[in-house]
């Protein structure tokens, strides 16, 4: 019967750090299966700046998160090459920053091992010439780019590929017990309401602003702070690399180039719910006004979207930390056996998105010896397959353009990719002009279950430019439905869908070039298409 | 390394109207199209990796995406810098750059005019420039003069109250030099003497050809040039209504020259500049009646400055006369582009709706600002073609 699955162990969150995981037990050669309530990286885990961290944002006032952010940002370069943009990245300190900061800053950089370089103003203004003219002091970090999206999908991919599960858009109904011991957990596909049971030796509650939620179904108590953070992405790439301001961390002061635009964060705000991704005219507005003292044009460039995303913050009763072990602040893991007296049941909570495979690697520590599993770790060398793809499409008539993203894109697909589009003109259609997404990487990130225009933006940037699916959603969808892959009554309802979702981001600019998009997308879906109730 | 212009592609909303209205892009399916080209691939390159996409050569920089933009992204500048990437990552052919200088094509051939403008008639040498050169061999050429307008023409100077320093553009000067004739005419009627600064090619052939370097230096040389004579007063008007255009607009947005836009302050098309006389009362309208019939053909470059139809409006002055918009779209010579072999056919068959508009119309000749749209209905009709200026001075003479 299809309703019970066993395995060893049960990874819940499709977010970093649930995929680090799942994959760090899969390379040690244990039988997992990854569930998610929604989408892989429907979290908190794609709703951030990008930012690969150097650790020098947290040199001053938390030594060990930044030594660990270096560490793991050398790490990751090496392992996840397809996700990571080397773009580098500046430190900038304006005349109204406090001085004793930057020399308390370069004294902990050093101290730490983080390289830093300082560089004049000109040379600076020349590779970045939106940057403040006025500014004192600007230092090199070894800051990078990360797409929490390629590099979830690839990381689960890749577990995957070595023989492992994963099942998306299936809701965790409740944890299984057998007295104290959690034996697995009760799922239900969300599209079909079927419910399966998977057991297992262990389960791993990587949920992030869920975590509390999880716990709850072994009451277990779990104290989680949401902290809301907002961001915005500007229509264009404005910059090559990473500009931090150089002061104790604060909102609104990190620009990271994210592909083809340029995003901008962040705020903190705590919020009641794990999914409260809302967002707020004023601060917003806030944030381009602190934004603006770094990039002086700042209010004239283009937002396309602004989003939000929840950080799940640990806090610590004074009973708990399991067992000391030697993990750093911001990242807990918590073994429930020796917390609450729960067995089978571990949850790994807070750290930040640069330090996931560390977080990841302590988990699968802690739960491999569990299961009496003992071999070490590999996540440190063993590389996730590249994305590029430069060998391939070479005889394939494309736009440059089209080329290119497949170049940086196709990864582990380009070999199976190349030969469709040989056999099918068709597939070599852009459907999403903005991002350059043709129809063959559409179809070829297709999931398994319903056709959803999120997920599929997820997996390609379709819709992710200016005109945010104005004009690529409808095309996907007809597109879709021609080749018998959707029913039309299927097309329309992800359309309709997808078009709310990306208003939602849209809305909160309210002016420019992005209200007059709004309008007409409105008008060709709501108007033109006659689809769904314009709002 | 290229240094190209800041030009806004964050305003498109990428809504196609520059794809619908692009001459190129509704009779060819090889082309990437105005929003691709321009905008689009300008965002996908910054601050990354420059791409070079060779379809950016079937441009013509004719300029309607930019008129039918709603949002005044400057297209045609997006595309010009593809351009020049495109020359710069993959070089430039022989052919265009020798098409890209018609100044230095213009001082050989009218020195040697006789021989060329016959050589260039029979078949075998036009079937060897084909091979050699990639012209094809049934383009027609426009004919050179050896008495060019340089020959003819050497004042410096002028000493009337209004002072027009006369930007003559390289058709003008080597091709049909009696344009100019007409212009100097025309402007002693109104009692303006008409000064000829010394002056390169405007720089739209090599912009076309992505000779972008080239085209700034002509630019830097013209802008320092005229601005001399427009800090003595003079006002610079020209005939050619690409020339007008580069000294407008493109040497502000595309090129960036230092001077350029106090420059185009002062830089009229010649029918422009005789409306403005009229309004502001000076004009000479001393013409005797011309009971002709013709066809006016606005070039592509004529309506991408925005003022309207002012040769229309200055030809209608004549009594008698009768002239009606062709009111067709771009005739496909676009310059350079028409002459090059591979666009042949192209050409042809985006000149059509100029065709069928003269066809419809039979006027007894057409009037146009524009050389290469002259040489392209001359290859497409059997129109005598004329210059607005041409026909108002014959109207003066007449009345003298």
């Amino acid at each position: 019967m299809g309703n019970r699955i066993e395995t060893e162990v049960v990874v819940i969150g499709g977010g970093a750090t649930g995929a680090g995981v799942f994959r760090d037990l899969t390379l040690r050669g244990i039988k997992a299966i990854l569930v998610e309530q929604r989408d892989l990286t429907y979290g908190t885990s794609s709703r951030y700046h990008g930012l690969l961290h150097s650790g020098a944002r947290y040199a001053v006032n938390d030594k060990e998160a930044a030594k660990e952010s270096y560490e793991e940002n050398l790490i990751l370069k090496e392992t996840i090459p397809g996700s990571i943009e080397r773009t580098g990245g500046f430190f900038v300190k304006l005349p109204q920053d406090d001085d004793e900061y930057v020399t308390k800053w370069v004294k902990a950089c050093n101290e730490i091992g983080i390289p830093i370089e300082e560089i004049s103003l000109e040379s600076a203004l020349r590779e970045e010439p939106y940057l403040n003219k006025k500014a004192q002091a600007i230092y090199r970090v070894p800051d990078a780019a990360i797409d929490g999206f390629t590099m979830i999908i690839d990381l689960v991919a890749d577990a995957v590929r070595r023989g492992n599960k994963v099942l998306t858009y299936h809701q965790v109904e409740d944890l299984l017990m057998r007295e104290n011991h959690v034996v697995g957990v009760k799922v239900k596909n969300v599209y079909t309401g079927e419910i399966i049971e998977i057991y297992a030796n262990i389960v791993v509650n990587a949920t992030g602003s869920w975590a509390a939620r999880v716990a709850e179904f072994a009451e277990i108590k779990i104290n989680m702070i949401n902290n809301r953070g907002m961001l915005a992405v500007f229509n264009q790439r404005f910059n090559k690399q990473v500009i931090n301001r150089l002061r104790k961390p604060s909102d609104a002061d990190i620009f990271v180039p994210a592909h083809n635009v340029t995003i901008f964060g962040t705020t903190g705000i705590n919020v009641d719910q794990p999914d409260d991704f809302s967002l707020n005219y004023e601060e917003l507005q806030m944030m381009l006004e602190d934004g603006s003292n770094l990039i002086p044009n700042l209010k004239q460039m283009r937002i396309i979207r602004a989003f939000a995303g929840v950080r799940p913050l640990y806090q610590e009763n004074k009973t708990s930390e399991a067992g000391g072990r030697n993990v750093s602040r911001g990242m807990a893991l918590l073994d429930h056996s020796a917390r609450d007296g729960i067995e089978g049941f571990v949850t790994i909570v807070g750290g930040k998105l640069t330090t996931f495979r560390y977080m990841a690697e302590k988990t699968g520590d802690l739960v491999a010896g569990k299961i009496g599993n003992y071999k070490s770790s590999t996540t440190r060398f063993e590389v996730v397959p590249h994305r590029h793809a430069k060998e391939f499409f070479k005889e394939i008539n494309m736009a440059p353009a089209t080329k290119n993203k497949l170049f940086h894109w196709a990864g582990t697909r380009a070999k199976d990719l190349e030969k469709k589009m040989k056999d099918e003109e068709i597939l070599k259609t852009v459907v999403c002009e903005c991002e350059q997404v043709t129809l063959g990487e559409i179809e070829a990130s297709l999931p398994n279950g319903k056709f959803n225009l999120g997920d599929i933006r997820r997996r390609t940037r379709l819709g992710m430019g200016p005109c945010q699916g104005t004009f690529c959603h409808h095309r996907a969808a007809s597109l879709i439905v021609q080749r018998g892959l959707a029913t039309a009554e299927e097309a329309e309802e992800a359309v309709i869908q997808a078009i709310e979702e990306r208003q939602k981001g849209m809305q909160i600019i309210n002016e420019g070039e992005t209200a007059k998009q709004l309008d007409l997308m409105r008008a060709i879906y709501y108007v033109s298409l006659g689809m769904g109730k314009e709002k | 390394m290229l240094k190209l212009i800041e030009s806004p592609f964050d305003r498109c909303l990428k809504c196609n109207a520059c794809v619908v209205s692009c001459p190129v892009s509704n009779y060819s399916l090889d082309f990437g199209g105005p929003k691709h080209l321009g905008p689009e691939l300008k965002r996908l390159i910054e601050n990354q990796d420059l791409l070079d996409d060779p379809r950016v050569e079937l441009c013509a920089i004719c300029g309607n995406c930019d008129i039918s933009c709603p949002e005044q992204v400057h297209v045609t500048d997006l595309i010009v810098q593809a351009k020049a990437i495109h020359s710069e990552l993959s070089g430039t052919k022989f052919r265009d750059k020798l098409l890209s200088n018609p100044e230095l094509i213009g001082k050989i051939t009218s020195n040697l005019a006789p021989i060329t403008n016959i050589a260039m008639k029979a078949k075998p040498i036009r079937k060897a420039i084909e091979k050699v050169m990639g012209i094809h061999s049934e383009r027609q050429f426009p004919k050179y003069e050896f008495n060019n307008f340089n020959r003819r023409y050497k004042k410096k100077t002028a000493n009337s109250e209004r002072k027009v320093a006369y930007f003559v553009g390289c058709y003008a000067t080597y091709n049909a030099p009696e344009i100019g004739d007409a212009f100097v005419e025309v402007m002693a009627y109104n009692n303006i003497e008409v000064a000829k600064p010394d002056q390169h090619c405007c720089g739209i052939p090599m912009l076309a050809n992505g000779q972008f370097e080239q085209a700034k230096k002509n630019a830097k040389f013209n802008v320092q040039s005229l601005l001399k004579y427009v800090s003595e007063g003079y006002d610079i008007v020209a005939t050619c209504s690409s020339c007008t255009l580069a000294l407008k607009k493109e040497y502000v947005s595309v090129l960036g020259i230092d001077g350029a836009e106090e420059l185009a302050k002062h830089v009229y098309d010649s029918s422009e500049y005789l409306r403005m006389l009229d309004e502001e009362g000076v004009l000479n309208k001393n013409l005797s009646p011309l009971n002709d019939n013709a066809g006016y053909y606005a070039p592509c470059h004529m309506k991408a400055q925005g003022i309207g139809n002012p040769a229309m409006d200055i030809l209608e002055l004549i009594p008698g006369y009768e002239i009606k918009d062709l009111a067709a779209g771009c005739c496909g010579q676009c310059g350079t582009f028409g002459f090059k072999e591979e666009n042949f056919t192209l050409s042809l068959d985006i000149g059509k709706s100029m065709h069928d508009a003269v066809e419809e119309l039979q006027p007894e000749y057409t009037v146009t600002e524009c050389g290469m749209c002259k040489n392209q209905i001359n290859q497409m009709t059997d129109q005598v073609v004329k210059h607005p200026i041409e026909v108002l001075a014959e109207s003066y003479k007449k009345s003298k």
